[in-house]
């Protein structure tokens, strides 16, 4: 029973999701009344209907009382989350107790973020963006919204599933070796022979980056390119799962699982495709050959499935991203964003500045350099993980394992954040059956992963109220979360006073509203010529261990998580 | 500012009852269905606003949903809902009261009008709503009086402060009651004194209900012009009808009472009933100072000289509460169905003379039913005592039928004994002498005793900050003064209500410590209490986990601290 639906002050929907379950329960409350086969327009004018009331008392209550609602929640727990942006009203509604006021609001602002970024500047005016939600022609309609729908459910599905995402950081895969072969060639190779390119006019290559899955391998920023923020980076990440979906949740597909995937099949008109010509050529053919020893043409049939339906091979997607300059802080500029499947699993994503068309055929020019990266992973990877497309994952994780190991057997899980930079260090928490992790597989894992889950929206809401540290008996659990500052030179500084925000406050992360870097605005403000970091450790142990030997764990890890010297990881 | 100060002290922002079954039509004016405003002096339009507006959405919410609306949030308050048939009531508070809080006040206000009103719907075919207003007033006020930030969070009975009192005496209110629940007709009792629970058999919600009752009579008595008493026997007896919920009055009845000698209707020697009441406080052993006093627990109740009053005394002091609706307006006292007893015809004359005239003051003693200008009287008059007319089969088989039961008070100065019984327990003329004069001269020596108790002094502020909450009886226990020293306890307070929230989400947790830079607090609960400590002092650290770290040693301080106020944390 989930829903979110976008609607201008007069109560026309500009966008609505909804899951199988909230369909059925409107279109039975529509009944009989309703004709079969009518479609889409019918349902839409279904919500529209209903919604209306809540959508005109909105704006009563705003002209007449100068104050908003903000959620509703009704006696079989159904919640009703409401947000005003300028003249769009959002409205996210849960039925089956999945998701709380929190994450409504997380998913409104989501939603929001990623609108920003497809649409830029025209979220700016209400107007504008009510056009270009709400395309007047149905069946281009209808294309905008499933594209929305599943980013959504993507979204939707990686806050449920991945550690980066519940606390909106980047997971940077740490493989040193591979990584700087990665980047050596991002810089050398591709994005060299992109600037220089003819073909591609004045378009230039601002960043590169190589993903795994959701994890970061390796990130190349051109010199003169700003930087690139850890919002719009996970957006980007949000957009390339939603182009490319990874099968690391394919042992058990839930029903968003199938939705996405599905939800996805119309999205592949925005992957740049070969051109006919550069099809037969020797350099897609040596592509093809030199992708798999073992003559499992994977990355061969994907692209073949690409083909399928024929989109305009050259059209990026537009993406609208924060740039800071000397003369000033850019909101939304566009950029053009390249997604290619490298492997399954394995991504790349290219950002351009100033688009023209003709980048996309030149990109695929490349396709044969890539085939040299794809080499070299595939040599990195050994056996079954290959399968996966997750050459390093296999090595990290034992090293990882035997960190934590060295760590005390009685730590049962930790996340460590460094909102400076917007990363994240965690053992992996997967919880299908083929799969094991630090916490074995199967029910056990998947109740850690769900107090694990609490744990985050449970300190991030004493976040909110100004509350830096945070340790609860929970079961057999004693969780801890501490945030502290620190200097450049690593030198801890004392906790000030954090901000006391509202219930109905943006959401504490860093994707769609970027708490931390007001957080760091607003503690550097006392500690002026410095460089100020800011660090999270999340721990989650058993009840039975005295406090003290917890708690100094959480000071061993919180030490050697970040010191290069001492972690074996970095 | 004058508006924020009393936002603060206000638990309550809005209070509204409304009728959607008289506003049906498209012509209804939404005043029609306002039933109670609070407060009163908001002008019609804005509470037409609030009451349409919330109406409205709380009706689509709850289509939409198949269920009531529970919870309505703005951005600066939040509203406890409750639907029930036509009905809505909408209880506002400020954002930072917690949602369960706000909740259990709603429920209390609304099963206070019932218990003394009998079902909403028939309430308000029978009064006029002005008379109704002034009730949702009184109990809205009795709900809000002398409540501190603390109270906003906790629903909690107010006890005398039992560290001053002599638990000997505590012992010999409990005996008390048991006595008169000997009566067969009487179900549980409460005793109070000036307004706050020595003690009771009932369980905290329906003691909290008793407790309205009370409070009104007494403030009545109160009032300038008012009688005063000042003889050991100026005891007043009055009732008036309740109405009990059927699971609450099942309740009552299983509690195990010992109704050996009450079960045998037939007495075996003269007034054998009375005797028996009276040895269970004859039984006790008495102190001397107990001995000493004349008006307290004589060892013999039969003794006339022990209750019977100089004729002087008691014509100069009146019994309170005959004429006390007096000063009551007229639609008050007609709708009012109380049943003011009394020994007399209004002067007390009559009680004099049956007094003097028969040793035996239990004897000759008759109830009358005093000539109170209510319906009832109108009806019937003469004894036995009519009963207020049976409700009606409500008309709705949902709504569960509330069953009439007669509160019993008898009042000596600032000490009440409160009794629920059965309805004809007031035309059973002997069973409530029985009642009476079994408990008179105990609750005569009660009351002297209790008066003697000087309040407990709020102390200076302590080292540190604690509150107790005890699940089971509903009663606080803190050293907090919840008056001036609000600003330096405010962080305590925030961080309560934040953990008692937490709790009630979340089953398993047990106990939490959370730290802002302004406080350090740890609060733990069992299935039978919450308790809440705070160290005084500041706090200077850097946030990084560490075990020397001062708020992780408030565990072992609040064990140790709270031992000497009766809290035992182990």
């Amino acid at each position: 029973m989930k829903c979110l639906l976008i609607a201008s002050e007069s109560a026309e929907v500009l966008f609505h999701w909804t899951d199988p379950e909230f369909q059925q329960n409107i279109q039975e409350q529509y009944g009989a009344s309703q004709e079969e086969g009518q479609g889409l327009p019918a349902f839409e004018d279904s919500i529209s209907t209903l919604f209306a009331p809540i959508i005109i008392s909105c704006s009563t209550m705003v002209d007449r009382l100068g104050d908003n609602y903000t959620s509703f929640s009704t006696e079989n727990n159904h919640i009703y989350v409401l947000h005003q942006f300028d003249e769009c009203l959002y409205i996210a509604v849960n039925g089956d107790g999945e998701e709380g006021e929190d994450d409504l609001r997380r998913k409104i602002y989501v939603m929001k973020k990623m609108i920003e970024v497809l649409f830029g500047m025209v979220t700016l005016s209400s107007n504008l963006l009510r056009k270009e939600l709400r395309p007047q022609d149905t069946e281009q309609r209808a294309r905008l919204w499933k594209h929305l729908q599943s980013l959504l459910e993507t979204y939707s599905h990686l806050r449920e599933n991945d550690q980066s995402f519940l606390v909106e950081a980047v997971e940077r895969l740490i493989h040193p070796t591979l990584c700087e072969q990665s980047i050596e060639f991002l810089e050398r190779r591709l994005v060299q022979q992109l600037n220089s390119s003819v073909e591609r006019a004045r378009e230039e290559v601002l960043h590169a980056f190589i993903l795994i899955h959701t994890k970061l391998l390796a990130f190349y920023s051109s010199r003169n390119a700003s930087t690139l923020t850890t919002s719009d980076l996970l957006t980007l990440i949000i957009m390339a799962q939603n182009m490319y979906p990874s099968n690391i949740d394919q042992d058990d597909p839930g029903p968003e699982d199938v939705e996405s995937t599905s939800g996805s099949g119309p999205e592949s008109f925005y992957t740049p495709e070969p051109s006919p010509t550069e099809r037969g050529s020797s350099s897609s053919g040596g592509l093809c050959s030199k992708l798999r020893p073992d003559g499992r043409n994977m990355a061969e049939d994907s692209l073949r499935t690409l083909e399928v339906p024929p989109p305009d091979p050259s059209t990026p997607r537009r993406v609208f991203l924060e740039v800071s300059l000397k003369e000033g802080l850019y909101p939304m500029m566009p950029h053009s964003m390249y997604c290619l499947p490298l492997w399954p699993g394995i991504t790349l994503v290219l950002l351009t500045k100033i688009p023209t068309s003709a980048v996309a055929m030149s990109v695929y020019k490349f396709l044969e350099a890539f085939a040299k990266l794809e080499k070299r992973l595939g040599e990195g990877q050994e056996g079954s993980a290959a399968t996966r497309g997750q050459p390093s994952i296999h090595d990290v994780r034992s090293k990882l394992d035997k960190f934590i190991k060295a760590l005390g057997p009685r730590l049962i899980h930790f996340i460590c954040v460094d909102r400076s930079t917007g990363q994240m260090i965690a053992p992996s928490l997967n919880i299908s059956e083929h799969t094991t992790s630090e916490l074995g597989k199967g029910p056990v894992a998947q109740f850690i992963k769900s107090k694990v889950w609490n744990l985050v929206s449970a300190t991030r809401r004493y976040l909110q109220k100004g509350y830096s540290t945070v340790t609860l008996r929970d079961g057999d659990f004693y969780f801890c979360y501490f945030l502290w500052f620190e200097n450049e030179t690593g030198f801890k500084l004392e906790a000030g006073d954090l901000p006391i925000l509202p219930d109905d406050s943006a959401p504490i992360g860093m994707l769609a509203w970027d708490y931390y870097r007001k957080l760091l605005r607003y503690y550097s403000k006392n500690h002026q010529g410095e460089v100020v970091k800011c660090y999270e450790l999340l721990t989650v142990h058993l009840g039975v261990i005295p406090t003290e030997i917890i708690l100094q764990h959480c000071r061993q890890l919180a030490s050697k998580l970040w010191e290069p010297s001492r972690n074996p990881l970095l | 500012m004058a508006e924020l100060l009393q936002t603060e002290s206000r638990r309550c922002l809005y209070f509204f009852l409304y009728d959607g079954s008289k506003v049906k039509g498209e012509g209804d004016a939404t005043r029609e269905g306002i039933c109670y405003f609070y407060p009163e002096e908001t002008p019609l339009d804005r509470q037409e606003l609030l009451c349409g507006q919330l109406a409205g959405v709380s009706r689509c919410v709850s289509e939409l949903s198949f269920s009531p609306v529970r919870v309505l949030r703005l951005r600066r308050n939040k509203f406890a809902i409750c639907m029930k048939d036509d009905f809505l009531w909408a209880l506002g508070c400020s954002a930072d009261v917690p949602t369960v809080s706000i909740c259990q006040l709603l429920d209390q206000l609304i099963d206070l009008f019932c218990f003394y009103n009998g079902s909403v719907r028939q309430s308000y075919q029978l009064h006029s709503s002005e008379a109704l207003a002034a009730r949702w007033a009184r109990y809205l006020s009795y709900l809000q009086s002398g409540s501190s930030q603390l109270h906003h969070v906790f629903s909690c009975v107010r006890t005398i402060d039992s560290t001053n009192v002599d638990p000997l005496l505590l012992l010999k209110a409990a005996l008390i009651l048991q006595a008169c629940q000997r009566c067969p007709l009487v179900s549980a009792g409460c005793i109070l004194f000036r307004g706050r629970v020595v003690s009771t058999q009932m369980f905290p919600e329906l003691t909290m209900k008793v407790m309205v009752h009370e409070s009104e009579t007494y403030t009545k008595a109160l009032r300038p012009g008012a009688p005063t008493t000042s003889s050991p026997f100026g005891g007043t007896v009055s009732s008036t009808t309740v109405f009990l919920t059927p699971a609450e009055l099942q309740y009552l009845r299983s509690a195990p009472v010992d109704r050996d000698f009450s079960s045998h209707p037939a007495p075996h020697r003269g007034t054998p009933t009375r005797t028996r009441l009276s040895r269970t406080l004859s039984d006790m052993p008495s102190s001397e100072s107990d001995r000493s006093d004349p008006g307290s627990f004589s060892p013999h109740l039969s003794d006339s000289s022990v209750f019977s009053p100089g004729p002087s005394q008691a014509a100069a002091d009146p019994p309170q509460f005959s004429n006390g609706k007096q000063e009551a307006d007229e639609e008050e006292a007609a709708l009012d169905e109380s049943h003011y007893l009394s020994f007399t015809n209004g002067d007390g004359s009559a009680l004099e003379e049956r007094l003097n005239g028969d040793g035996d003051a239990a004897g000759g003693t008759t109830f009358e039913q005093p000539h109170v200008d209510n319906e009832e009287a109108d009806r019937g008059g003469a004894p036995p005592l009519p009963l207020p007319p049976p409700p009606p089969p409500h008309s709705d088989p949902d709504d569960t039928p509330l069953i009439p039961m007669t509160l019993y008070l008898h009042r000596v100065k600032g000490l009440v004994l409160a009794l629920l019984a059965e309805p004809h327990f007031l035309s059973n003329s002997a069973a409530m002498e029985e009642v009476y004069h079994s408990s008179l001269a105990s609750l005569n020596g009660l009351e002297a005793h209790l008066r003697t108790v000087s309040p407990g002094v709020p102390g200076p502020p302590g080292p540190y900050m604690f509150a107790h909450f005890d699940c089971v009886q509903s009663t606080m226990t803190t050293n907090l003064s919840g008056g001036a020293g609000g600003a330096a306890e405010r962080p305590f307070v925030r961080a309560t209500s934040l953990l008692h929230s937490h709790f009630c989400n979340t089953e398993t947790l047990q106990e939490a410590i959370i730290r802002s830079a302004a406080a350090a607090v740890y609060g733990t609960r069992s299935p039978a209490q919450e308790t809440f400590f705070q160290q005084s002092g500041s706090l200077r650290n850097s946030g990084i986990p560490n075990h020397q770290d001062s708020a992780f040693t408030l565990p072992g301080k609040a064990r140790h601290r709270l031992l000497k106020h009766g809290v035992n944390l182990l």
